[in-house]
């Protein structure tokens, strides 16, 4: 009997460590149950759609934020290269009459060439990552002012319209495309040769180097990801929203950051699984749709969100170092039984 | 008179008893030396001993007093760790007087008066730095002559513990080290010192202590032992201490030739290495051999000269190159260079071979663990599992890990930067087993970087010797200690 238990309990302690994604999944479930129970117009099917196209653009930001973040990186100009893209591509579509599929192909393309700007100056220059993007959020911003001189893009074809405020049943479309982007990554760094590099640089560099990994190409490669998918964001909240506006993604780089941690990826590197980002990203969503929902000061909502972002990063912490009390024991009364067989 | 006593301690961690019911005592006025294999229980005793464990079960007493109730008792032992633990980007004297209120130093903080202090200590251990210099730019051994200098500092401690002081020492600076221990003992305090260097425990000890498998297995005084019980105490088995281990089939076809190398730390350095070779290099601390390995390696910039392997025009500075080339590099700096920490055995080993595991796109699972148990099996690596992380392993088995995934890429060179360093008796002889079958039935090529000589004489079918950055000489295999050692230290005239 015991024997049984025992061995029930260390199949799910295995799948529990196996998923460094599985204690969070349960924060977001504990969430959910909270806010429905909280506010009767959480469930509510309109408020639900809402959120999960909230949270699609959050999430996607947030994995690839997550990719970089695993080599021990992070990029803070996603929102400005979101919108500059979003901007080129509206300026493509109304101003010089561009096909609207084709511009927003370009405008992607145009995203991953930011990315590989960003990627090369920080590998090349040996520049620090942070410090580096947040200069270039500078530049792209500038370039987006430039352009603009501030004014929204209006006029955009509505044959576009569908991708930010279509819906496919009851699923708004840019979700479809964060679940599009959370398979790439997880197909990335889960199952082959490039993931494994990805986490062999976060956890040693030296010793990546050492093993022949092309350390500086495989971060460059990362910074391109980063730069697509933001550019895809951009272009999906230009759909979503009919202009092109240089606000767009103004809180990207901080939530992204944050549902990565909340998420489970460590922000030294080489640990954690980016998907957790997604399920992050909800759980930030969440927060700030509960907040709207309960009819909190509009003066106080920032300070509020903040404050549940800080705690629901020690649930993650706090549930880490619980999981490996548990591992602890769970192991200790293994070896115990296992001596015990042995004297017997 | 007793000062520290362990009785009856148990520690367990996940999957293993580290220590298992482990009676010690400590005296007043004597070198209780500690010897183990790796992965024997000495690191986590100290541990216990020092406060950081807490034991399952038995009990501590400092002074007679159980000092597991009473934590401030755990003040009065100081210990210098393996790893270096000072703050590179501060002074010298600033790093000897932290944390100040455990040195005597109360109230506002005077530059001058600390660095006056600093200049006595300094004689005192004949570490030959200014106390303004900054820690990142002194040299290795007098950063750990500076720890030890650190330890003994803290107000009426009365236990000092070394963990294997010396590896990063040169001879001279080893010996003044024991002359400032002996010192120690001579105040009538109680020193416990952790090595795997023989020579070193019956030139300064006066107990020995013996673990094995998380169990002490013998406790003797040193007058009375020698070397060969020593071992055989370690290792549960007689080991010959003659044996040798240097290459039978040395091939004819030279297989990489250095030309006229010249970088940072080297100068003009040209060598040969045979196939099926085993090619020692020696020399002191800081004379160079990493330095020029890891240029040669590609990791670090070569000024000028050439590399050929099997003849062929060679690319440096890109270590990709030379990994997919056939030549690899295991570094001496295991924990900074060599593992991946965070990542499981299985990871650790499957990284350097992932190509052939590629099912299209992906990595095969199935053909990964098959791997993984392979090397696990053929290089005898200790672990619960292949899904361990690779940072719960004894430092031998880590080892056996870094030469694992060097041989997943195929190699025709390897270059062992001090694959013993760190490492007991038992696992050495294994992995001078290792280098010596992979010369034979492999034909490849191997570079023997290490700072003992009697590894080097044991294994190598040549020596060269490296005396600051230049070649100093080169011998046969069954060279004598004292022609090598004259070489080393820049003493011999090379005849060519």
């Amino acid at each position: 009997m015991k024997h049984k238990k025992a061995g029930a309990l260390n199949v799910l302690v295995e799948a529990l460590k196996k998923s460094s994604i599985t204690t969070i999944s349960f924060v977001l479930l504990i969430m959910i149950v909270i806010a429905s129970v909280s506010s009767p117009y959480f469930l509510d099917s309109y408020n639900i759609q809402a959120l999960i196209r909230d949270l699609a653009f959050v999430g996607m930001i947030g994995m690839a934020q997550s990719l970089l973040l695993l080599v021990g990186e992070l990029d803070l100009s996603v929102g400005k290269i979101a919108s500059l893209c979003g901007i080129l591509a509206g300026m493509m579509m109304v101003t010089y009459g561009v096909d609207p599929y084709l511009a927003l192909g370009l405008a992607l393309i145009l995203g991953l060439v930011f990315g590989i700007i960003n990627g090369l100056l920080i590998t090349q220059l040996r520049l620090n990552a942070m410090v580096a993007t947040i200069g270039m959020q500078g530049v792209y911003g500038g370039i987006n002012l430039v352009l603009t001189k501030g004014k929204a893009i209006t006029g955009i074809p509505e044959s576009i319209y569908i991708l930010g405020k279509g819906t496919i049943g009851f699923i708004p479309i840019p979700f479809f495309f964060t679940i599009a982007v959370a398979i790439f990554i997880l197909f990335l760094v889960k199952k082959t040769k490039t993931g494994r590099y990805i986490y062999a640089i976060g956890n040693n560099k030296e010793a990546a180097k050492i093993l022949g990994i092309k350390v500086d190409r495989i971060r460059v490669m990362l910074y391109a990801i980063v730069g697509l998918i933001s550019a895809l964001a951009g272009i999906l909240y230009v759909a979503r929203l009919g202009s092109s506006q240089s606000s767009i993604g103004e809180s990207w780089p901080m939530n992204s950051i944050a549902s990565a941690v909340i998420g489970g990826v460590a922000l030294t590197g080489g640990v954690g699984n980016p998907v957790g980002a997604l399920i992050g990203s909800a759980i930030i969503s969440i927060i700030s749709n509960l907040i709207v929902l309960l009819g909190v000061s509009v003066y106080w909502q920032s300070a509020v969100s903040g404050f549940v972002v800080v705690l629901a990063i020690s649930f993650s912490s706090i549930s880490t170092i619980l999981a490996e009390k548990r591992q602890k024991k769970v192991k200790l009364s293994v070896t115990e039984e296992k001596g015990q067989g042995e004297t017997s | 008179m007793k000062i520290l006593e362990a009785k009856n301690i148990t520690k367990l961690f996940p999957g293993v008893v580290a220590l298992d019911s482990v009676d010690i005592s400590i005296f007043r006025g004597q070198i209780h030396c500690i010897i183990g294999e790796n992965g024997a229980g000495k690191s986590t005793l100290i541990k216990c001993l020092m406060g950081v464990y807490t034991p399952e079960s038995g009990e501590i007493l400092i002074n007679g007093k159980s000092a597991i109730k009473n934590r401030s008792l755990f003040d009065k032992i100081a210990y210098v760790p393996q790893e270096i633990d000072l703050f590179p980007h501060m002074s010298v004297a600033e790093n000897l007087f932290m944390p100040y209120d455990k040195t005597g130093i109360s109230g506002l903080i005077r530059q001058k008066s600390l660095e006056k202090r600093a200049i006595l200590l300094l004689k005192k251990f004949k570490i030959d730095v200014a106390p303004w210099d900054l820690v990142k730019d002194i040299p290795i051994s007098a950063q750990q002559l500076l720890q030890i200098a650190r330890a003994t500092l803290r107000e009426n401690f009365e236990v000092l513990m070394l963990d294997e002081p010396t590896t990063s020492l040169t001879m001279e600076d080893t010996q003044s080290l024991f002359d400032i221990i002996k010192a120690i003992r001579n105040q009538d305090k109680a020193v416990i010192f952790i090595s795997h260097k023989l020579e070193e425990i019956f030139s300064l000890g006066d107990v020995l202590t013996v673990f094995r498998n998380g169990k002490k297995v013998a406790h003797e005084s040193l007058s009375d032992v020698d070397i060969p019980w020593v071992i055989s105490q370690m290792t549960g088995q007689d080991i010959d201490q003659k044996q040798v281990f240097w290459s039978e089939k040395v091939q004819d076809e030279s297989l990489l030739e250095i030309q006229n190398l010249t970088g940072e730390d080297f100068e003009n350095i040209s060598f040969r290495l045979k196939k099926g070779e085993i090619l020692g290099f020696s020399g002191l601390v800081g004379a160079g051999r990493s330095e020029l390995m890891q240029a040669i390696f590609g990791y670090l910039p070569v000024y000028s000269g050439s590399v050929r392997l099997e003849g062929k025009a060679w690319k440096l500075g890109d270590t990709n190159y030379s990994v997919e080339n056939g030549l690899v590099y295991l570094p001496e700096d295991r924990k900074g260079q060599g593992i991946l920490p965070l990542m499981s055995v299985r990871e650790n080993l499957s990284i350097s071979a992932l190509k052939r595991l590629l099912r299209g796109c992906f990595i095969s699972a199935r053909q990964e663990e098959a791997l993984a148990n392979e090397s696990i099996a053929t290089y005898s690596i200790k672990t619960p599992d292949a899904e361990n992380l690779i940072l719960y392993l004894s430092g031998g088995n880590q080892q056996k890990v870094v030469i694992g995934r060097a041989m997943n890429c195929e190699p025709r060179v390897l270059i062992f930067d001090e694959p013993t360093k760190g490492i007991d008796v038992g696992a050495k002889t294994e992995i001078y087993k290792l280098m010596k079958q992979l010369a034979e039935e492999k034909g490849i090529g191997i570079i023997l970087i290490s700072s003992e000589m009697d590894e080097v004489q044991k294994c190598s079918n040549r020596i060269i010797t490296l005396y600051r950055g230049r070649l100093s000489g080169e011998f046969p295999q069954g060279v004598s200690k004292e022609e090598l050692m004259s070489a080393i230290i820049g003493q011999h005239q090379n005849q060519s």
